[in-house]
């Protein structure tokens, strides 16, 4: 139950920032998820023994919080419910590997720096999707899939999906609450009441979608749908895609912070 | 305005499981009237607005819109002219926002943008939430989604408007709004309801649906102040028709 | 058992997304042609039903713990496979962007591991076999639970060959099986009871829900092998690139780098390789595909940054990023007062 809670919090927190009106937010919704999904197969593109050389990738998540006014907390909050399961394949790696690596006088397995890796990658990889979602929209995005020639039937069920899963899960919190008022103390739900259970809830799903087809239908519908028209891209768009992609490229080709810090304590 | 009558003639329907659910109805609606179908749960109220739309067939006798039968061939004109706002708005918002849920209508005629943008934009207006434009269905109050509903029927310019139900489970400012909006249209009015009291504000006609037939059609004021005919009908005499309930004076 | 993006490489990635249009394109072609407009809405309220329904409890008899379900055979059994596919690819979409469950990158491989086996092996192969002899409520109980059982066990298998190709971590293939496989046995087991009592309820209260989804979606053999050749032409292409330029420059992008930085080189410890290889010889699974021991395993210090310069750039890097981060969030405030 309070899974479903947070879930539904989690959704119209996201749905009320991606309203906001910073330059992020106006950017185009097809620039905005270009960039994203460079910068994530940059990310990935790392081997698993990099770590400061991924450093540089928190530019482009700190850049975005900062200049979409982002707040910072609940996105981090995600995370960290996240990070745990990504985490928890990882976390054999300081096990497994058996090859030691010298720091300074202390010697450690070098499967704590792949487990690292593995932190700051999901860290970076999770964070920037929320932050696409959170200065977009889902609406927006779809606009952006259709301009990829993503078919209008798929993107169609996505955005009712999208749409009605508030509401079910209201219905299936509702339900979840009538069983536990009179069956106090139980886990779960008891094995007599599963079928019943989320059976009932798809006989009524299925009888909402034949009362959204059929409204559908009285508004014309005739299974295709035309989503609307999508703005164009001007020259800042393609300015932030090509500024952001030219970073990305470059931060994976040199090692900035090994350059920086080579730099100053050659300096000094 | 022959052309915005409204008739149905001699219909029937039973349910593949064999209830009859519509016996032998015919009224005829003209232009500009207002008029609301009442009845017990189960009398067929909703059966009956299913065949006037065209979701479901008659098994016998027909639905004519000004002189075009319902048919499915005539289906895609017939739902340019009536416009049917559902009991439940979350299942006619389905899009994820506003606009676009108001422009759903529109976009399926083919209109070019710019006019489903005017028609979006004043159909919003009418109903007063322009600037709710932009949310997103699932974070509008119950109120506010009923007047959106409303703005995804208008935005297809009906001639005739059918509600479901349109006032229930609404406080009552909610409701007292979706009344001033419902009073202000000039459109054709279908409204079925239990709130009787809106009703008797509302429309000036009224038909009482019994077991799938017509129990009674006439003057709003004559037909719900019948005691005996409400009471068979599973029905009441709205309360601004009852006596004072401190005083038990008679109201005029 | 989301794959996360944090655990896939680039190429893995790339060839599950592939061969996952592949199949979706197929679904909706399928759907379209079917003409079953209708289909629509139900895929898109089914897919939020199923996301919410993830979050209800099963509470497991005698075991004090309780369970979830996917969702992913119910979608097939009701919707049927096309639909159902395209149904759970909504959700994993939905999960990956608003909650960071899986990710972008990983979508690809997610949809396959949870739609597609189910959808497309475990439906048409076994559900639909046992099914066809006619409902019963024993035949539900068995088809269901054979189903979800061996669609399970292909996803984490699936998982498995994902991540050890992707390379990211260090787990051997056989210790990662014998953690996956039985895991996943328990999760079937509860999700095959699960889906058995609701598709037995369905079909009590409203056969003509199952009869619908079965209809008009016969799996012939032939649509089937098309869909097979299809995506596995996609694989073949799209992971055969990638694998070509990783396998003749070590890793691509981080050889060039090598060149470029000019790199020293550490190395790599013979005893991993050793113990890697007689696990390989012994299962012999994949005999030419090297998990652990191509040149990308060399590490250099800087890589890790353990040299000085790597340490005080590191930290330099980040002292910057905090800076800017601040600054911009202190002029965005300043600017908005004076506004007002």
């Amino acid at each position: 139950m309070a899974s479903i809670m947070n879930s539904l919090y989690n959704m119209r927190l996201l749905d009320d920032l991606s309203q906001k009106d910073t330059f992020v937010h106006r950017l185009h919704p097809l620039v905005k998820l270009l960039a994203t999904v460079v910068y994530l197969t940059v990310v990935v593109s790392f081997g698993r023994y990099e770590i400061s050389s991924l450093l540089v990738f928190l530019f482009y998540p700190v850049l975005i919080f900062a200049f979409a006014e982002i707040p910072v907390v609940p996105i981090l909050k995600r995370l960290f419910i996240i990070e745990p399961l990504i985490i928890g394949i990882g976390i054999l790696n300081p096990i497994f590997d058996h090859q030691f690596i010298t720091f300074y006088g202390i010697e450690f397995s070098r499967g704590w720096v792949t487990l690292f890796s593995i932190i700051i990658k999901s860290g970076l990889t999770v964070t920037s999707a929320l932050l696409l979602v959170a200065t977009t929209g889902m609406d927006k995005l779809s606009g952006a899939m259709r301009m990829l020639k993503i078919p209008r039937i798929f993107i169609m069920q996505l955005l009712l999906t999208y749409r009605y899963i508030t509401v079910m899960m209201e219905e299936v919190a509702r339900t979840l609450r009538a069983y536990s008022l009179r069956a106090p103390n139980q886990k779960g739900i008891h094995r007599s009441a599963w079928g019943s259970l989320a059976g009932q809830l798809i006989l009524r799903t299925f009888d909402r979608a034949q009362r959204i087809y059929q409204s559908m239908c009285l508004r014309g519908y005739t299974g295709e749908y035309n989503i609307g028209r999508q703005s164009p891209m001007n020259l800042y768009d393609l300015l932030y895609l090509t500024v952001w992609c030219l970073f990305f490229i470059i931060a994976r080709i040199y090692n900035i912070p090994f350059i920086i810090g080579s730099f100053v304590t050659g300096g000094i | 305005m022959s052309h915005h009558k409204l008739e149905v003639k001699d219909l029937n329907f039973m349910y593949p499981d064999g209830h009859k659910a519509i016996n032998g109805i015919s009224f005829c609606i003209h232009h500009g009237e207002s008029v609301g179908i009442v009845g017990a749960n189960g009398a067929g109220k909703s059966t009956l607005l299913m065949l006037i739309m065209g979701i479901l067939f008659p098994t016998k006798g027909q639905v004519l819109i000004g002189d075009v039968k319902v048919t499915k061939s005539t289906l895609p004109m017939i739902r340019q002219r009536l416009g049917m706002v559902f009991q439940d708005p979350d299942d006619q918002l389905f899009m994820t926002t506003v606009y676009d849920d108001v422009a759903f209508g529109p976009r399926n005629y083919k209109l070019d943008e710019d006019e489903v943008h005017e028609r979006v934009i004043e159909a919003l207006e009418l109903v007063g939430i322009a600037h709710l434009k932009d949310r997103a269905p699932f974070k509008l109050s119950g109120g506010e989604k009923r007047v959106a509903a409303m703005a995804t029927v208008l935005s297809m310019q009906p001639d005739v408007l059918i509600m479901d139900e349109p006032t229930s489970s609404l406080d009552p400012k909610s409701r007292r709004r979706i009344m001033n909006i419902l009073k202000g249209f000039d459109h054709t009015k279908i409204i079925t309801s239990h709130d009787l009291d809106m009703i008797f504000d509302i429309c000036h006609r009224v038909i009482v649906i019994k077991d799938g037939g017509i129990a009674a059609d006439g003057i709003t004021s004559e037909i719900l102040s019948d005691s005996k005919l409400m009471d068979l009908c599973g029905l009441e005499v709205p309360l601004a028709l009852q006596n004072c309930p401190c005083c038990r004076a008679k109201k005029s | 058992m989301h794959m996360a993006d944090a655990l896939i490489s680039p190429a893995v990635g790339g060839a599950m997304w592939a061969a996952t249009g592949v199949v979706a394109v197929y679904s909706i072609k399928k759907i379209q042609d079917d003409l079953d407009d209708k289909k629509v809405p139900l895929m898109g309220v089914m897919g939020a039903f199923v996301f919410a329904a993830q979050m209800i409890n099963f509470a497991i008899p005698a075991t004090g713990s309780s369970g979830h379900i996917g969702g992913g055979l119910l979608l097939a059994i009701l919707l049927g496979p096309y639909a159902g596919f395209l149904a759970m690819s909504s959700v994993l979409l939905i999960q990956a962007l608003f909650f960071g469950d899986g990710g972008l990158l990983a979508f690809g491989c997610n949809v396959f591991n949870l739609g597609f086996y189910t959808c497309f092996i475990a439906y048409p192969f076994i559900y639909k076999r046992l099914i066809n002899k006619g409902i019963t409520a024993k035949r539900i109980f068995t088809a269901s639970m054979i189903s979800t059982l061996i669609g399970l066990q292909l996803g984490a298998f699936s998982v498995v060959i994902e991540t050890l190709l992707s390379g990211k971590t260090e787990l051997p293939f056989i210790t990662f099986v014998m953690l996956m496989q039985p895991i996943h046995l328990a999760i079937g087991f509860v999700e095959g009871l699960v889906s058995a009592a609701v598709i037995t309820f369905v079909w009590k209260e409203r056969p003509e829900i199952l009869e619908n989804a079965s209809m008009g979606v016969a799996i012939g053999n032939v649509s089937i092998k098309k869909v097979f050749i299809g995506f596995a032409i996609a694989v073949i292409l799209i992971g055969g690139v990638f694998s070509l330029f990783a396998s003749s420059n070590p890793d691509g992008l981080e050889w060039s780098m090598y060149k470029t930085a000019g790199k020293t080189e550490l190395e790599a410890s013979t005893r991993i390789h050793d113990i890697l290889s007689t696990i390989q010889s012994k299962t012999a699974f994949l005999p030419d595909y090297d998990f652990k021991t191509n040149e990308s395993e060399i590490v250099t210090s800087t890589d890790i940054g353990t040299s000085t310069s790597g340490l005080v750039g590191g930290a330099l890097t980040l002292i910057l990023l905090a800076f800017i981060g601040f600054g911009i969030n202190v002029i965005k405030r300043r600017n908005k007062l004076s506004v007002k």
